[in-house]
Protein backbone atom coordinates (compact mmCIF):
# COMPACT_ATOMS: atom_id res chain seq x y z
CA UNK A 1 0.00 0.00 0.00
CA UNK A 2 1.63 3.38 -0.65
CA UNK A 3 1.30 5.86 1.98
CA UNK A 4 -0.61 8.53 2.22
CA UNK A 5 2.17 11.33 3.47
CA UNK A 6 5.59 10.30 2.86
CA UNK A 7 8.82 12.18 4.48
CA UNK A 8 11.95 12.35 2.55
CA UNK A 9 15.48 13.04 4.72
CA UNK A 10 13.57 15.97 5.82
CA UNK A 11 16.39 18.44 7.95
CA UNK A 12 15.27 21.46 9.83
CA UNK A 13 16.91 23.98 11.82
CA UNK A 14 15.96 26.97 13.92
CA UNK A 15 18.69 29.69 14.05
CA UNK A 16 21.06 27.00 13.02
CA UNK A 17 20.48 24.46 15.69
CA UNK A 18 19.43 21.24 14.96
CA UNK A 19 15.50 20.80 15.30
CA UNK A 20 15.02 18.00 13.01
CA UNK A 21 17.44 15.35 11.12
CA UNK A 22 17.38 12.74 8.81
CA UNK A 23 13.60 12.40 9.31
CA UNK A 24 12.41 9.70 7.25
CA UNK A 25 8.19 8.21 7.66
CA UNK A 26 5.36 7.80 6.31
CA UNK A 27 1.34 8.25 7.10
CA UNK A 28 -0.72 5.49 6.22
CA UNK A 29 -4.23 6.59 4.69
CA UNK A 30 -7.07 6.17 6.76
CA UNK A 31 -4.94 5.74 10.58
CA UNK A 32 -4.80 7.13 13.43
CA UNK A 33 -1.16 8.01 14.01
CA UNK A 34 0.50 9.46 17.16
CA UNK A 35 3.50 10.82 17.12
CA UNK A 36 5.30 10.63 20.41
CA UNK A 37 8.27 11.46 21.96
CA UNK A 38 10.49 13.55 24.92
CA UNK A 39 10.02 17.85 25.14
CA UNK A 40 12.15 19.33 22.57
CA UNK A 41 11.72 16.14 20.24
CA UNK A 42 10.62 18.37 17.65
CA UNK A 43 6.91 16.79 17.22
CA UNK A 44 5.22 19.90 16.44
CA UNK A 45 8.16 21.09 14.39
CA UNK A 46 7.55 17.86 12.57
CA UNK A 47 3.66 18.37 11.71
CA UNK A 48 4.50 21.98 10.63
CA UNK A 49 6.84 20.91 8.21
CA UNK A 50 4.05 18.28 6.81
CA UNK A 51 1.97 21.64 6.49
CA UNK A 52 4.26 23.62 4.95
CA UNK A 53 4.73 26.49 7.63
CA UNK A 54 8.22 25.49 8.09
CA UNK A 55 10.97 25.91 5.13
CA UNK A 56 13.44 22.88 6.38
CA UNK A 57 16.95 22.69 5.02
CA UNK A 58 16.47 20.22 3.29
CA UNK A 59 13.75 17.31 2.22
CA UNK A 60 10.75 16.43 0.62
CA UNK A 61 7.31 15.81 2.18
CA UNK A 62 4.71 14.14 -0.24
CA UNK A 63 1.53 13.88 -0.14
CA UNK A 64 0.02 11.19 -2.75
CA UNK A 65 3.56 11.54 -4.55
CA UNK A 66 3.03 15.38 -4.71
CA UNK A 67 4.63 17.91 -3.41
CA UNK A 68 2.27 18.91 -0.22
CA UNK A 69 2.15 22.29 -1.05
CA UNK A 70 -0.43 21.00 -3.32
CA UNK A 71 -2.78 19.34 -1.17
CA UNK A 72 -2.76 21.81 1.52
CA UNK A 73 -6.43 22.36 1.15
CA UNK A 74 -7.01 18.76 2.16
CA UNK A 75 -5.78 19.30 5.35
CA UNK A 76 -7.34 20.48 8.73
CA UNK A 77 -5.26 22.01 11.27
CA UNK A 78 -5.82 22.47 15.34
CA UNK A 79 -4.10 24.53 16.69
CA UNK A 80 -2.45 24.07 20.20
CA UNK A 81 -4.53 26.31 22.68
CA UNK A 82 -1.92 29.02 23.38
CA UNK A 83 -1.22 29.69 19.61
CA UNK A 84 -4.45 32.07 19.19
CA UNK A 85 -4.79 35.21 20.02
CA UNK A 86 -7.48 35.21 22.66
CA UNK A 87 -8.11 39.09 22.83
CA UNK A 88 -10.05 38.47 19.39
CA UNK A 89 -13.72 39.51 19.50
CA UNK A 90 -15.52 36.31 18.05
CA UNK A 91 -18.33 34.05 18.72
CA UNK A 92 -18.14 29.96 18.69
CA UNK A 93 -19.77 30.13 15.36
CA UNK A 94 -17.56 33.08 13.95
CA UNK A 95 -14.25 30.50 15.03
CA UNK A 96 -16.01 27.55 13.13
CA UNK A 97 -17.09 29.54 10.20
CA UNK A 98 -13.06 30.27 9.32
CA UNK A 99 -13.15 26.41 8.63
CA UNK A 100 -15.47 27.40 5.24
CA UNK A 101 -12.77 29.82 3.93
CA UNK A 102 -10.77 27.49 2.31
CA UNK A 103 -14.14 26.91 0.43
CA UNK A 104 -15.33 29.91 -0.62
CA UNK A 105 -12.65 31.53 -2.30
CA UNK A 106 -11.13 35.25 -1.88
CA UNK A 107 -13.77 38.08 -1.51
CA UNK A 108 -16.92 35.88 -0.72
CA UNK A 109 -18.20 35.63 2.93
CA UNK A 110 -20.04 32.61 4.29
CA UNK A 111 -23.54 32.12 3.22
CA UNK A 112 -26.15 30.29 5.15
CA UNK A 113 -25.23 26.89 3.46
CA UNK A 114 -21.71 27.34 5.07
CA UNK A 115 -23.38 28.11 8.16
CA UNK A 116 -25.65 25.12 8.07
CA UNK A 117 -22.43 23.02 7.97
CA UNK A 118 -20.62 24.93 10.68
CA UNK A 119 -23.75 24.20 12.82
CA UNK A 120 -23.84 21.48 12.54
CA UNK A 121 -20.36 20.62 12.99
CA UNK A 122 -20.60 22.44 16.32
CA UNK A 123 -23.53 19.98 17.41
CA UNK A 124 -21.09 16.85 16.61
CA UNK A 125 -18.99 18.49 18.97
CA UNK A 126 -21.71 18.91 21.32
CA UNK A 127 -21.36 22.65 21.53
CA UNK A 128 -24.28 24.01 19.54
CA UNK A 129 -25.53 25.62 22.73
CA UNK A 130 -22.01 27.94 22.91
CA UNK A 131 -22.39 28.71 19.25
CA UNK A 132 -23.24 32.78 20.60
CA UNK A 133 -20.81 32.51 22.95
CA UNK A 134 -17.60 34.61 23.23
CA UNK A 135 -14.72 32.26 22.62
CA UNK A 136 -12.45 33.70 25.03
CA UNK A 137 -15.21 32.62 28.18
CA UNK A 138 -14.77 29.22 27.17
CA UNK A 139 -13.17 26.20 29.35
CA UNK A 140 -9.64 24.65 28.00
CA UNK A 141 -11.62 21.16 26.91
CA UNK A 142 -14.79 23.49 25.47
CA UNK A 143 -11.82 25.56 22.90
CA UNK A 144 -10.52 22.57 21.82
CA UNK A 145 -14.06 21.37 20.35
CA UNK A 146 -14.46 24.38 18.89
CA UNK A 147 -11.27 24.56 17.63
CA UNK A 148 -11.64 20.36 15.76
CA UNK A 149 -15.34 21.75 14.72
CA UNK A 150 -13.38 24.19 13.03
CA UNK A 151 -11.71 21.62 10.99
CA UNK A 152 -14.61 19.35 10.64
CA UNK A 153 -16.58 22.54 8.82
CA UNK A 154 -13.36 22.81 6.57
CA UNK A 155 -14.21 19.11 5.77
CA UNK A 156 -10.73 18.26 4.94
CA UNK A 157 -9.61 14.34 4.96
CA UNK A 158 -6.22 14.60 6.30
CA UNK A 159 -6.49 16.19 10.56
CA UNK A 160 -3.21 17.67 11.98
CA UNK A 161 -3.64 17.81 15.63
CA UNK A 162 -1.36 19.46 18.23
CA UNK A 163 -1.62 18.25 21.58
CA UNK A 164 -5.58 18.26 21.11
CA UNK A 165 -5.82 16.43 24.91
CA UNK A 166 -3.56 18.75 26.56
CA UNK A 167 -5.35 20.21 29.40
CA UNK A 168 -8.99 19.44 28.66
CA UNK A 169 -11.55 17.40 31.16
CA UNK A 170 -11.97 13.82 30.39
CA UNK A 171 -15.49 13.89 29.31
CA UNK A 172 -13.98 16.21 25.97
CA UNK A 173 -11.24 13.60 25.43
CA UNK A 174 -13.77 10.49 25.26
CA UNK A 175 -15.48 12.76 22.93
CA UNK A 176 -12.61 13.71 20.62
CA UNK A 177 -11.46 10.35 20.58
CA UNK A 178 -14.72 8.78 19.41
CA UNK A 179 -15.29 11.66 16.77
CA UNK A 180 -11.66 10.28 15.68
CA UNK A 181 -13.01 7.18 15.33
CA UNK A 182 -16.35 7.92 13.48
CA UNK A 183 -14.29 10.18 11.27
CA UNK A 184 -11.64 7.35 10.37
CA UNK A 185 -14.40 5.22 9.62
CA UNK A 186 -16.02 7.87 6.76
CA UNK A 187 -12.09 7.57 5.28
CA UNK A 188 -10.15 10.46 7.13
CA UNK A 189 -6.88 10.26 8.70
CA UNK A 190 -5.42 11.73 11.90
CA UNK A 191 -1.58 12.48 12.47
CA UNK A 192 -2.03 13.68 16.66
CA UNK A 193 1.02 14.81 18.94
CA UNK A 194 0.45 12.98 21.61
CA UNK A 195 1.57 13.16 25.29
CA UNK A 196 0.35 10.44 27.17
CA UNK A 197 2.15 6.78 26.87
CA UNK A 198 -0.38 5.14 28.94
CA UNK A 199 -2.84 5.97 26.02
CA UNK A 200 -1.19 5.26 22.84
CA UNK A 201 -2.19 2.23 22.60
CA UNK A 202 -6.09 2.54 23.59
CA UNK A 203 -6.48 5.71 21.45
CA UNK A 204 -4.30 4.85 18.12
CA UNK A 205 -3.55 1.92 15.19
CA UNK A 206 0.06 3.83 14.43
CA UNK A 207 2.62 5.94 15.59
CA UNK A 208 6.03 7.63 15.15
CA UNK A 209 8.60 7.46 18.12
CA UNK A 210 10.35 10.99 17.41
CA UNK A 211 13.55 12.32 19.13
CA UNK A 212 15.01 14.66 16.30
CA UNK A 213 14.43 11.60 14.15
CA UNK A 214 12.88 8.88 13.80
CA UNK A 215 13.24 5.92 16.65
CA UNK A 216 10.66 3.64 15.80
CA UNK A 217 7.34 3.44 12.93
CA UNK A 218 4.44 1.64 12.33
CA UNK A 219 1.50 -0.10 13.32
CA UNK A 220 1.10 -0.08 17.07
CA UNK A 221 1.56 -3.82 17.36
CA UNK A 222 5.11 -3.65 15.26
CA UNK A 223 6.85 -0.36 17.11
CA UNK A 224 4.98 0.40 20.10
CA UNK A 225 7.80 -1.56 21.80
CA UNK A 226 9.37 -0.86 25.50
CA UNK A 227 12.85 -0.56 23.88
CA UNK A 228 11.85 2.12 21.62
CA UNK A 229 10.38 3.89 23.77
CA UNK A 230 13.41 3.20 26.15
CA UNK A 231 15.90 4.44 23.19
CA UNK A 232 13.17 7.60 22.39
CA UNK A 233 13.04 8.69 25.99
CA UNK A 234 15.68 7.88 28.12
CA UNK A 235 19.11 6.86 26.29
CA UNK A 236 18.78 9.62 23.86
CA UNK A 237 17.41 12.39 25.85
CA UNK A 238 20.31 14.65 27.49
CA UNK A 239 22.78 13.98 24.70
CA UNK A 240 21.60 16.67 22.20
CA UNK A 241 20.39 19.63 24.48
CA UNK B 1 -23.21 78.54 15.45
CA UNK B 2 -25.58 77.66 12.36
CA UNK B 3 -23.12 79.85 9.76
CA UNK B 4 -20.43 77.77 10.87
CA UNK B 5 -22.10 74.31 10.13
CA UNK B 6 -23.50 74.89 6.62
CA UNK B 7 -20.26 77.12 6.11
CA UNK B 8 -18.82 75.37 2.66
CA UNK B 9 -15.09 75.30 4.54
CA UNK B 10 -16.51 73.95 7.24
CA UNK B 11 -17.89 71.08 5.87
CA UNK B 12 -15.55 69.52 3.52
CA UNK B 13 -13.06 70.23 6.39
CA UNK B 14 -15.60 68.15 8.65
CA UNK B 15 -15.46 65.73 5.82
CA UNK B 16 -11.98 65.05 5.25
CA UNK B 17 -11.44 64.98 9.17
CA UNK B 18 -14.55 62.17 9.59
CA UNK B 19 -13.54 60.10 6.71
CA UNK B 20 -10.31 59.99 7.49
CA UNK B 21 -11.54 58.94 11.87
CA UNK B 22 -13.58 56.00 10.35
CA UNK B 23 -10.81 54.91 8.37
CA UNK B 24 -8.58 55.10 11.33
CA UNK B 25 -10.48 53.39 13.70
CA UNK B 26 -11.42 50.48 11.79
CA UNK B 27 -7.52 50.00 10.87
CA UNK B 28 -6.67 51.19 14.23
CA UNK B 29 -8.70 48.23 15.51
CA UNK B 30 -6.54 45.68 13.73
CA UNK B 31 -3.48 47.14 15.69
CA UNK B 32 -4.80 47.24 19.16
CA UNK B 33 -5.92 43.75 18.77
CA UNK B 34 -2.93 42.16 17.81
CA UNK B 35 -1.32 43.64 20.57
CA UNK B 36 0.44 46.76 18.51
CA UNK B 37 -1.01 49.85 18.93
CA UNK B 38 2.43 51.98 20.06
CA UNK B 39 4.07 50.69 16.85
CA UNK B 40 1.03 53.50 15.31
CA UNK B 41 3.00 56.26 18.11
CA UNK B 42 6.35 55.68 17.09
CA UNK B 43 5.39 55.78 13.12
CA UNK B 44 3.11 59.14 13.91
CA UNK B 45 5.69 61.05 15.98
CA UNK B 46 8.84 59.85 12.92
CA UNK B 47 6.88 61.14 10.54
CA UNK B 48 6.92 64.53 11.47
CA UNK B 49 10.73 64.89 10.38
CA UNK B 50 9.42 63.39 6.92
CA UNK B 51 6.94 66.50 6.90
CA UNK B 52 9.92 69.20 7.44
CA UNK B 53 12.37 67.19 5.24
CA UNK B 54 10.03 67.33 2.08
CA UNK B 55 9.30 71.18 2.86
CA UNK B 56 13.00 71.92 3.03
CA UNK B 57 13.50 70.19 -0.97
CA UNK B 58 10.08 71.23 -2.33
CA UNK B 59 10.30 74.67 -0.55
CA UNK B 60 6.65 75.04 -0.45
CA UNK B 61 4.37 73.48 1.58
CA UNK B 62 2.77 71.20 -1.14
CA UNK B 63 0.39 68.78 -0.04
CA UNK B 64 1.42 66.02 -1.63
CA UNK B 65 5.15 66.31 -1.18
CA UNK B 66 5.19 66.70 2.52
CA UNK B 67 2.48 63.74 2.71
CA UNK B 68 5.35 61.58 0.84
CA UNK B 69 7.49 62.66 3.21
CA UNK B 70 5.93 61.61 6.13
CA UNK B 71 5.56 58.15 4.62
CA UNK B 72 8.92 57.56 3.86
CA UNK B 73 10.09 58.70 7.05
CA UNK B 74 7.01 56.53 8.85
CA UNK B 75 8.71 53.48 6.51
CA UNK B 76 12.13 54.06 7.78
CA UNK B 77 11.45 54.38 11.21
CA UNK B 78 8.77 51.37 11.21
CA UNK B 79 12.40 49.70 9.37
CA UNK B 80 14.28 51.12 12.21
CA UNK B 81 12.01 49.45 14.93
CA UNK B 82 12.67 46.06 12.84
CA UNK B 83 15.94 46.55 12.36
CA UNK B 84 16.85 47.15 16.45
CA UNK B 85 14.94 44.47 18.03
CA UNK B 86 15.96 41.70 15.71
CA UNK B 87 19.18 42.28 15.33
CA UNK B 88 19.48 43.45 19.35
CA UNK B 89 18.40 42.42 22.67
CA UNK B 90 16.75 45.77 22.97
CA UNK B 91 12.77 44.93 23.77
CA UNK B 92 10.14 46.36 21.25
CA UNK B 93 8.72 48.92 23.80
CA UNK B 94 12.19 50.20 24.13
CA UNK B 95 13.44 50.41 20.52
CA UNK B 96 9.35 52.26 20.18
CA UNK B 97 10.58 54.99 22.39
CA UNK B 98 13.60 55.34 21.12
CA UNK B 99 12.32 55.69 17.81
CA UNK B 100 9.50 57.70 18.60
CA UNK B 101 11.44 60.57 20.48
CA UNK B 102 14.75 60.64 18.21
CA UNK B 103 12.72 61.20 14.89
CA UNK B 104 10.16 63.67 16.71
CA UNK B 105 13.26 65.13 17.85
CA UNK B 106 14.86 65.48 14.49
CA UNK B 107 11.85 66.80 13.24
CA UNK B 108 11.80 69.97 15.79
CA UNK B 109 15.18 70.25 15.06
CA UNK B 110 15.06 70.85 11.62
CA UNK B 111 11.92 72.83 11.97
CA UNK B 112 13.50 75.65 14.08
CA UNK B 113 16.67 75.50 11.72
CA UNK B 114 14.40 76.20 8.85
CA UNK B 115 12.26 78.59 11.09
CA UNK B 116 14.96 81.04 11.83
CA UNK B 117 16.48 80.37 8.40
CA UNK B 118 15.34 83.72 5.53
CA UNK B 119 15.76 81.66 2.58
CA UNK B 120 12.62 79.36 3.34
CA UNK B 121 9.36 81.23 3.37
CA UNK B 122 5.88 79.89 4.90
CA UNK B 123 7.35 78.11 7.97
CA UNK B 124 4.90 79.09 10.17
CA UNK B 125 2.76 76.23 8.72
CA UNK B 126 4.91 73.59 10.12
CA UNK B 127 4.12 73.65 13.20
CA UNK B 128 0.21 72.96 12.14
CA UNK B 129 1.34 69.46 11.73
CA UNK B 130 2.51 68.59 15.49
CA UNK B 131 -0.89 69.49 16.85
CA UNK B 132 -3.22 69.62 13.82
CA UNK B 133 -4.81 72.67 12.57
CA UNK B 134 -8.03 71.42 10.33
CA UNK B 135 -9.20 75.27 9.93
CA UNK B 136 -6.01 75.55 7.94
CA UNK B 137 -6.37 72.76 5.23
CA UNK B 138 -6.26 73.38 1.81
CA UNK B 139 -8.70 71.69 -0.62
CA UNK B 140 -6.03 69.22 -1.70
CA UNK B 141 -5.08 68.12 1.94
CA UNK B 142 -8.90 67.03 2.11
CA UNK B 143 -9.16 65.51 -1.63
CA UNK B 144 -5.96 63.23 -0.55
CA UNK B 145 -7.33 62.13 3.31
CA UNK B 146 -10.93 61.12 0.92
CA UNK B 147 -8.94 59.71 -1.70
CA UNK B 148 -6.11 57.74 0.74
CA UNK B 149 -9.47 56.94 3.36
CA UNK B 150 -11.59 55.54 0.59
CA UNK B 151 -8.39 53.31 -0.85
CA UNK B 152 -7.53 52.25 2.32
CA UNK B 153 -11.87 50.62 3.55
CA UNK B 154 -11.74 48.99 -0.02
CA UNK B 155 -8.60 47.12 0.68
CA UNK B 156 -9.56 46.21 4.05
CA UNK B 157 -12.86 44.95 2.81
CA UNK B 158 -11.39 43.22 0.02
CA UNK B 159 -9.21 41.19 2.55
CA UNK B 160 -11.80 41.31 5.48
CA UNK B 161 -12.08 37.63 5.79
CA UNK B 162 -8.27 36.93 4.92
CA UNK B 163 -7.37 39.93 7.88
CA UNK B 164 -9.88 38.33 10.36
CA UNK B 165 -8.40 34.60 10.19
CA UNK B 166 -4.39 36.30 10.37
CA UNK B 167 -5.12 38.11 13.31
CA UNK B 168 -7.00 35.32 15.67
CA UNK B 169 -4.91 32.59 14.14
CA UNK B 170 -2.19 33.09 12.35
CA UNK B 171 -0.85 29.57 12.28
CA UNK B 172 -4.41 27.99 10.82
CA UNK B 173 -4.60 31.02 8.53
CA UNK B 174 -1.12 30.31 7.27
CA UNK B 175 -2.27 26.54 7.10
CA UNK B 176 -5.16 26.86 4.45
CA UNK B 177 -2.72 29.10 2.03
CA UNK B 178 -3.44 33.13 3.39
CA UNK B 179 -0.04 34.70 2.91
CA UNK B 180 0.46 36.30 6.76
CA UNK B 181 3.15 38.48 5.47
CA UNK B 182 1.11 40.19 2.64
CA UNK B 183 -1.58 40.64 5.59
CA UNK B 184 0.99 42.03 7.88
CA UNK B 185 2.17 44.64 5.17
CA UNK B 186 -1.25 45.47 4.43
CA UNK B 187 -1.87 46.59 7.65
CA UNK B 188 1.17 48.36 8.11
CA UNK B 189 0.83 50.03 4.87
CA UNK B 190 -2.96 51.43 5.40
CA UNK B 191 -1.65 52.53 8.87
CA UNK B 192 1.49 54.41 7.72
CA UNK B 193 -0.75 56.00 4.92
CA UNK B 194 -3.72 57.08 7.22
CA UNK B 195 -0.78 58.33 9.72
CA UNK B 196 0.50 60.44 6.69
CA UNK B 197 -2.12 61.65 5.44
CA UNK B 198 -3.43 62.71 8.39
CA UNK B 199 -1.14 65.08 10.07
CA UNK B 200 -2.23 68.29 8.93
CA UNK B 201 -5.63 67.44 10.41
CA UNK B 202 -4.91 65.73 13.32
CA UNK B 203 -1.13 66.37 14.26
CA UNK B 204 1.72 63.65 14.78
CA UNK B 205 1.83 63.71 18.41
CA UNK B 206 -1.91 62.94 18.68
CA UNK B 207 -2.64 60.68 15.64
CA UNK B 208 -2.27 57.40 17.50
CA UNK B 209 -5.38 58.13 19.58
CA UNK B 210 -7.54 58.37 16.19
CA UNK B 211 -6.48 54.54 15.75
CA UNK B 212 -6.53 53.41 19.68
CA UNK B 213 -8.95 54.96 21.22
CA UNK B 214 -11.88 54.08 18.83
CA UNK B 215 -11.13 50.43 19.43
CA UNK B 216 -10.91 50.45 22.90
CA UNK B 217 -14.70 51.78 22.67
CA UNK B 218 -15.39 49.22 20.06
CA UNK B 219 -14.35 46.07 22.00
CA UNK B 220 -15.80 47.48 25.41
CA UNK B 221 -19.35 47.52 23.69
CA UNK B 222 -19.58 44.23 21.49
CA UNK B 223 -17.96 41.04 21.40
CA UNK B 224 -17.96 40.61 17.82
CA UNK B 225 -15.09 41.52 15.20
CA UNK B 226 -17.09 42.98 12.96
CA UNK B 227 -19.50 45.04 15.16
CA UNK B 228 -16.02 46.59 16.85
CA UNK B 229 -15.30 47.65 13.68
CA UNK B 230 -17.99 49.63 12.74
CA UNK B 231 -18.87 50.75 16.32
CA UNK B 232 -14.54 51.65 16.51
CA UNK B 233 -15.39 53.37 12.88
CA UNK B 234 -18.61 54.98 14.03
CA UNK B 235 -17.42 56.91 17.33
CA UNK B 236 -14.46 57.39 15.70
CA UNK B 237 -16.44 59.86 13.16
CA UNK B 238 -18.68 61.36 15.45
CA UNK B 239 -15.69 62.86 17.50
CA UNK B 240 -14.02 64.01 14.59
CA UNK B 241 -17.05 66.03 13.50
CA UNK B 242 -17.43 67.43 16.87
CA UNK B 243 -13.73 67.86 17.54
CA UNK B 244 -13.70 69.94 14.15
CA UNK B 245 -16.46 72.09 14.72
CA UNK B 246 -15.00 72.83 18.14
CA UNK B 247 -11.91 74.11 16.31
CA UNK B 248 -13.92 75.81 13.88
CA UNK B 249 -16.12 77.44 16.15
CA UNK B 250 -13.37 78.32 18.57
CA UNK B 251 -10.43 80.50 18.46
CA UNK B 252 -7.28 78.84 17.42
CA UNK B 253 -8.42 75.50 19.25
CA UNK B 254 -6.16 73.17 17.33
CA UNK B 255 -8.23 70.13 15.68
CA UNK B 256 -6.52 67.27 17.07
CA UNK B 257 -6.52 67.86 20.52
CA UNK B 258 -10.16 69.29 20.15
CA UNK B 259 -10.79 65.49 18.86
CA UNK B 260 -8.99 63.65 20.87
CA UNK B 261 -11.16 65.11 24.07
CA UNK B 262 -13.94 64.14 22.65
CA UNK B 263 -12.76 60.62 21.41
CA UNK B 264 -11.34 60.87 25.49
CA UNK B 265 -14.65 61.35 26.62
CA UNK B 266 -16.48 58.62 24.61
CA UNK B 267 -13.97 56.05 26.37
CA UNK B 268 -14.92 57.21 29.69
CA UNK B 269 -18.48 57.16 29.36
CA UNK B 270 -17.37 53.67 27.63
CA UNK B 271 -15.47 52.36 30.82
CA UNK B 272 -18.34 53.21 32.66
CA UNK B 273 -21.65 52.16 30.91
CA UNK B 274 -20.54 49.49 28.38
CA UNK B 275 -21.68 46.08 28.86
CA UNK B 276 -17.81 45.58 29.63
CA UNK B 277 -17.80 48.87 31.72
CA UNK B 278 -17.05 49.61 35.20
CA UNK B 279 -21.32 49.93 36.28
CA UNK B 280 -22.09 46.92 34.71
CA UNK B 281 -19.87 44.83 36.35
CA UNK B 282 -20.47 46.42 39.92
CA UNK B 283 -24.05 45.48 39.69
CA UNK B 284 -23.40 41.81 38.72
CA UNK B 285 -20.95 41.38 41.40
CA UNK B 286 -23.58 43.20 43.68
CA UNK B 287 -26.02 40.62 42.08
CA UNK B 288 -23.79 37.37 43.10
CA UNK B 289 -23.16 38.79 46.62
CA UNK B 290 -26.41 38.71 46.81
CA UNK B 291 -27.01 35.17 46.07
CA UNK B 292 -24.33 33.72 47.83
Amino acid sequence: MTPLITVKDLNVAYQEKPALWHVNMSIQENSRTAIVGPNGAGKSTLIKSIMKLIRPVSGKIEIEGRDARHALKRVAYVPQKGEVNWDFPATVLDVVLMGRYVHKGWIKRPNRKDESIALSALETMKMEAFKNRQISELSGGQKQRVFIARAIAQDADIYIMDEPLQGIDITTEKLIIGIMKQLQQEGKTFIVVHHHLDTVEEYFDHVVILNKTVIAEGTIGSAWRKENINRAYYEMSGSHD
Amino acid sequence: MIDILSGYTFLIVAFGTVILAFASGVIGTVSVIKGQSLIGDAIGHATFPGIVIAFMLVGIRDTFSLALGALILGIVAFFIIQLITEQSKITLDSALALVLSSFFGLGMALMSFVQGNPNFDGTQGLSDYIFGQAAYMLRSDVYLIIAASILSLLIFALFYQQIKIYIFDPIYSRSIGISNPLMNFMILAITITLIAVGLKAVGAILIVNLLIAPAVIGQLWSNRFFHVLLIAGTTGAAAAFIGTYISTAGDDIATGPAIILVLSAFVVLSLIFSRKGLLRRSIQKRKIGERT
